[in-house]
């Protein structure tokens, strides 16, 4: 049974006094750290929220012209090139930037494996038009690799490969560091047993540590791929043709004006959400072996 | 079997030197050492994990020092067991016989047989991260012998165990060992399991192999002050010896006499090693007894470690006696208590030079 008290606290029938609730909440322990560290967060999430709102309010009130553009093929074809490349270069960093991380992961600190990580993070720090530079010099109908290249009939200038390696290169120093990442949370030991079980070094490689590694190599590819297609400095210089997205949306604020722009800008941003958004929960029970405790 | 001959590697900032030893075929070999003594080293380059720099690496007189670990004929069974967390049980199991190329039903045959020896085959699609420490270890343990190594090679795979699971893994390894004949390699920091399980022993420190040979031999009659101290001699004590009868020797350790059989001699400086259990004390005059060594002391500190206590007794020199704890409670023992030591001539290892 309950009473009340005088102070208006209920008391129970064993003589326990339980506080109403507006007593009970000002009891509460507030952690302030963690409460500061929300706040702080929330503005920088924020400025993302307003901006994406700011181009939404304005594309929303002209529906129809937004349905025009999104569909359009020009649009829809853009989509799908950059995406399709963006997917090729990181298929490529797959087949060539797996090998290269498991080594940097597996080899003893020196002189030479620093100089080889410092290459590997080059493009992070280049400006993107240095590093557009260097992909045109290197794969232009002239160049070192190009002209080779485009002797067996593969040119790089104003063509798709052109786009999947500028896309490459800038993408590069994401995917190779988070799957080294990976393959450096292998216990070396899980490897050595599997040797003295009877695997050699490709069949422990294939067995053990990629399948333990696969959640770093998924985000890699993830993050490797949300860059390649965000590129746009880079690509330009050896590949202006065919339009990627961004080279899309450039074009069209240069030669239409900023409404043309801005209703496929808000495209892009609606798909490229849902599709990361998508491969994001794709990750959630990802290489996650103890669960079913 | 397998052979080390003057075998040097080196690890980062950690080198192994020179290391010679022999590993016969049926042996429960134990190498013993303190923490980063180079143990687990030695023992992964037994597996082939690690490239010698100089010397070479014999299995049945054949060389094998570039001889990759799969190729060796060898399993090894970590002290954390090193499970694959993204294999279940039954595939852990299995995986050596998967990637030697068995046929699926046969392999999965067998599996099960050594799921059902092991007494884990309740656990058969159980992921590691779900099992406890003494599961997982059977696991480890089932995987290695699935392949049927010539050596089985286990790192401490007692010291991550409570006491009553280290007894019954205690029981399966002596099996293991006794039924099907197997060549064992264990790495351990405990006296005890070398006592239990060894036949042969080899003692490295700092990364130098300083005894090697028979359990009995090198537990209890060490060659150096180090391995001594490391096989559990209680007492150590340096002197020098005064006089040498036809072997009975008189040594002289801070003015007191010891009397120890050894070939020492007059002159000669020598290390005494007695283990704390030989040392007897009595309360009262206890002069008269066949203990060739006894001794007036107080005693200075009990400590009690479960059933035993050790007692250190000041008699000129500290020595250290272990007791059971019912002795020192029926002979009333407390620090300051005086006391009659003594130690029989026998019970004392001379080392030499």
């Amino acid at each position: 049974m309950k009473t009340e008290t005088l102070s208006g606290d209920l008391l129970l029938g064993d003589g326990e006094v339980t506080l109403p609730w507006w007593k009970q909440r000002r009891r509460q322990h507030i952690d302030w750290c963690t409460l500061w560290f929300c706040i702080m967060g929330a503005a920088l999430v924020g400025i993302t929220v307003l901006a994406i709102a700011n181009i939404a309010m304005a594309e929303i009130a002209n529906p129809a012209h937004l349905l025009d553009v999104a569909l359009s093929s020009e649009v829809i074809g853009s989509i799908l090139l950059t995406f399709g490349a963006g997917a090729n270069a990181v298929l490529l960093l797959i087949l060539f930037g797996t090998p290269l991380a498991y080594v940097l992961a597996r080899s003893r600190p020196s002189r030479f494996k620093g100089l080889v990580e410092s290459i590997v993070d080059l493009p992070l720090i280049l400006p993107h038009t240095v590093a557009g530079l260097l992909v045109y010099l290197l794969f232009m109908r002239r160049g070192w690799l190009g002209a080779p290249l485009s002797d067996i009939g593969l040119a790089f200038e104003d063509a798709y490969p052109g786009t999947v390696i500028a896309m490459l290169f800038v993408s590069s120093p994401f995917y190779v560091n988070t799957m080294r990442e990976g393959f450096e949370k292998v216990p070396v030991h899980l490897e050595n047993v599997a040797r003295t079980l009877g695997a050699g070094t490709f069949t422990t490689f294939r067995t053990v540590t990629l399948p333990l590694s696969f959640r770093h190599m998924y985000n890699g590819a993830i993050f490797a791929w949300g860059r390649a297609i965000g590129e746009f400095a880079g690509v330009i210089m050896i590949a202006y043709y065919p339009f990627i997205i961004s080279t899309l949306i450039y074009y069209s604020f240069t030669t239409d004006g900023i409404h043309a722009s801005r209703s496929i800008a808000f495209t892009v941003i609606l798909v490229s959400f849902a599709v990361f958004y998508i491969l994001r929960r794709m990750t959630r029970f990802m290489g996650r072996y103890d669960d079913r405790v | 079997m397998i052979a080390f001959d003057r075998v040097s590697l080196a690890l980062g900032s950690f080198r192994l030197n020179d290391v010679s030893l022999t590993i016969n075929k049926g042996d429960y070999y134990f190498i013993v050492g303190p923490s980063g003594a180079g143990k687990t080293v030695l023992l992964e380059a037994i597996a082939g994990l690690h490239r010698p720099e100089r010397g070479r690496i014999l299995l049945r007189d054949e060389e094998i020092t570039t001889l990759p670990p799969e190729k060796r004929g060898v399993a090894l069974v970590y002290q954390d067991y090193s499970l694959f967390p993204n294999m279940t049980v039954v595939d852990n199991v299995g995986y050596g016989l998967r990637v030697r190329g068995m046929q699926k039903e046969e392999a999965r045959s067998e599996v099960a047989g050594l799921l059902e020896r092991f007494g884990i085959s309740h656990l058969a699609d159980r992921y590691p991260g779900t099992l406890s420490g003494g599961e997982q270890q059977r696991v480890a343990l089932a995987r290695a012998v699935a392949v049927k190594p010539d050596i089985l090679l286990l790192d401490e795979p007692l010291s991550a165990l409570d006491p009553i699971t280290q007894e019954k893994f205690i029981d399966d390894l002596q099996r293991l060992h006794r039924e099907d004949n197997l060549t064992i390699v264990q790495v351990s920091h405990s006296r005890r399991e070398a006592n239990l399980l060894a036949t042969r022993v080899a003692v490295i420190i700092d990364g130098t192999l300083v005894d090697e040979g028979m359990a009995d031999i090198v537990l209890n009659t060490p060659r150096s002050r180090e391995v001594a101290s490391f096989v559990g001699m209680g007492n150590i004590l340096d002197g020098a010896v005064t006089a040498n009868e036809d072997g009975h020797a008189t040594v002289d350790v801070g003015g007191r006499a010891f009397e120890a059989l050894t070939e020492a001699a007059a002159g000669e400086e020598v290390t005494l090693c007695i283990r704390a259990d030989d040392v007897v004390l009595a309360v009262g005059d206890g002069r008269r007894s066949s203990a060739r060594n006894t001794m007036a002391g107080t005693i200075i500190r009990i400590v009690e470690n479960g059933p035993v206590a050790e007692v250190k007794v000041d008699c000129g020199i500290a020595l250290t006696a272990v007791l059971t704890r019912r002795s020192v409670r029926d002979l009333s023992l407390v620090p300051g208590t005086p006391v009659t030591l003594s130690v029989k001539a026998t019970a004392i290892h001379v080392i030499r030079g």
